[in-house]
C-alpha cells in the first residue's frame, strides 16, 4: 500500500513536464493567428494532421507552437493526445489521475472501481447517503452570494440550434 | 326537450345498459359508478402524453439517485459537495426550471462519469472531477447534466420503454418507493442506459450555453471533452460512458459545428484558483 503511492509519487514527477508541454494535432486545416481572435494577424497555414504543442489557452483559443512558429488555434480545431515520437499519449492528465504513468503502465489498482452495468443494476437503496447528498443542497440565494464572490455575471444566450 | 330527454335516455342506456330511463336518481347513480373509470382512463392517456407531474419526477429522481449512491457513495468530503452544489445551482438558476430543488454531489468512483437523474439529482464521478482545471470546466459538465433534466431525456426513454405504464399499474396495489422501484427497473440501471445520440449532443449544446450563461467561459465542457478524448479507449475508467454516449471527438466536431462563431466575442472567466482540488 504504501510503496504503491510512493510509485505513483514518481510517476506524477515524471510525467509532470511531459504535460507542461501537451501535443495535439490539426483535425481542421486553419490559420495559426498571431493573437486569439479570429481576425487577429496569420502566422501561417496550418494543415490537417499537422503537429502542435499545446502550450496555453484562453477562452476557446490554444496558444501552440506549431514547427519554428508559435501563434493561436481554435480549441476546437485541435485533437489532443497525438503525441511526438517518444513521449506517450497516455502521459494524459487522466492518466496521472489514474496513478498511470507515461509508460501506460498502471502503477496502482488501489482504490480504482469501475462502475459498470452490473453493479448499477444491483444496487440496493441507500436512503441515509441520499439524506446526506440533499443536506449539501444551496439554496438560489445562496448559488446567487457564491457567484458574486466569484465575480460571475448572468447574461442572456440563446440555445444552439443543432448545425445541418 | 322531451326528444332531446329521449334521446339522451337513450345515450345513458346504451351507456349504462339497463338503466331505466325513467328513474333519474337511479340514473344519476348509474352515472357517478360509470364515469370515475373513465375519468381516469383519459387522466392515465393523459399522463402517458404529458408524462409523470414533477412531484412524481422527483420521486423517481430520488428514488435513482438513493440506489446510485447504493453503487458509490459521496466522496466524504463536505467542503468539495457544497462546492459542487453552489456551482450547480448557480448554472441551473440559469436554466427554465431555476425553482427546481437540485441537487448535486461527487461520488467514490475512479469511473470517468457523470449522471443525471429526473427531478434535478445529478452526480459526477471523482475520476471525472480529477480532470477538472477550473470551475468553469466544472460548470460545463453540471450544464451537460442539467440539459438532460431540462430536456426529461431519462423520463422519456422510462415512458418509451412502457414502464411509465407498468408501474402506474402497480399504483393500485402498492405505494411509496416500491412503486417508483417498480417503474425505475432495477437499482441504478437507468442512469447506464444510452440515450438517443441527439440528446446527447443536445445536452452538449445546452451545457456550453448555460455555463456561458452563468457568466463562466463557455469552452470549459469542450475542454473536458477534450481531455477525456485523451483517454485510451480500452481504460476501462471511460468504458461505460463510451458505450452510453457518443466519443468524444464526435461530440467535439457536432460542439464545433453548432459554437462556429457564436462565441467569439462572449468572453467568460474560469476561476482556476476557486476550482476546490480533491486529494
Amino acid at each position: 500500500m504504501k510503496s504503491g503511492r510512493v510509485l505513483v509519487l514518481c510517476g506524477l514527477l515524471l510525467a509532470a513536464p511531459v504535460v507542461a508541454a501537451e501535443m495535439g494535432s490539426m483535425v481542421r486545416g486553419e490559420e495559426l493567428k498571431a493573437e486569439p481572435f479570429r481576425d487577429a494577424k496569420s502566422v501561417k497555414q496550418l494543415a490537417v494532421g499537422d503537429k502542435v504543442q499545446i502550450t496555453g489557452k484562453d477562452g476557446g483559443w490554444f496558444k501552440v507552437k506549431a514547427g519554428k512558429s508559435s501563434g493561436w488555434v481554435r480549441m476546437l480545431s485541435v485533437r489532443k493526445g497525438e503525441a511526438k515520437s517518444g513521449v506517450s499519449a497516455a502521459s494524459s492528465l487522466l492518466a496521472l489521475a489514474s496513478g498511470r504513468t507515461a509508460t501506460g503502465k498502471v502503477m496502482a489498482s488501489t482504490g480504482v472501481r469501475g462502475l459498470n452495468e452490473e453493479e448499477l443494476k444491483a444496487a440496493a437503496f441507500n436512503a441515509q447517503e441520499l439524506q446526506r447528498a440533499e443536506s449539501y443542497a444551496a439554496g438560489k440565494a445562496d448559488a446567487q452570494q457564491f457567484a458574486a464572490q466569484g465575480k460571475l455575471v448572468a447574461r442572456q444566450f440563446d440555445y444552439l440550434p443543432a448545425a445541418k | 326537450m322531451r326528444i332531446l330527454l329521449k334521446m339522451m335516455a337513450v345515450c345513458v342506456m346504451g351507456l349504462a345498459g339497463s338503466a331505466s330511463a325513467l328513474d333519474l336518481d337511479g340514473l344519476r347513480d348509474k352515472l357517478k359508478s360509470q364515469l370515475p373509470p373513465e375519468a381516469a382512463k383519459v387522466a392515465q392517456v393523459a399522463k402517458e402524453v404529458q408524462g409523470p407531474d414533477e412531484q412524481e419526477e422527483i420521486a423517481i429522481g430520488r428514488q435513482i439517485a438513493g440506489n446510485l449512491l447504493g453503487a458509490a457513495p459521496l466522496v466524504k468530503d463536505a467542503k468539495l459537495q457544497k462546492y459542487v452544489n453552489q456551482v450547480g445551482r448557480w448554472v441551473a438558476s440559469q436554466s427554465e426550471r431555476p425553482d427546481l430543488s437540485w441537487h448535486f454531489g461527487v461520488i467514490q468512483s475512479e469511473d470517468v462519469n457523470a449522471f443525471a437523474a429526473p427531478g434535478g439529482y445529478i452526480f459526477v464521478t471523482l475520476g471525472l472531477y480529477r480532470l477538472l482545471q477550473s470551475e468553469a470546466d466544472l460548470a460545463g459538465v453540471l450544464g451537460h447534466e442539467i440539459g438532460h433534466v431540462i430536456r426529461k431525456h431519462h423520463l422519456k426513454i422510462l415512458q418509451q420503454s412502457k414502464l411509465v405504464d407498468a408501474g402506474s399499474q402497480a399504483l393500485a396495489r402498492q405505494s411509496g418507493s416500491s412503486r417508483v422501484q417498480q417503474l425505475i427497473g432495477n437499482g441504478a440501471e437507468i442512469v447506464a442506459r444510452s440515450l438517443d445520440k441527439d440528446a446527447e449532443f443536445e445536452a452538449d449544446r445546452m451545457g456550453v450555453v448555460l455555463a456561458a450563461r452563468a457568466g463562466y467561459d463557455a469552452f470549459g465542457l469542450p475542454a473536458v471533452l477534450q481531455q477525456i478524448g485523451h483517454a485510451a479507449t480500452d481504460d476501462n475508467r471511460v468504458a461505460l460512458l463510451f458505450k452510453t454516449h457518443p466519443l468524444p471527438a464526435d461530440r467535439l466536431a457536432k460542439l464545433e459545428d453548432a459554437m462556429g462563431d457564436r462565441f467569439d466575442h462572449v468572453k467568460g472567466i474560469t476561476l482556476e484558483k476557486r476550482l476546490q482540488r480533491v486529494k
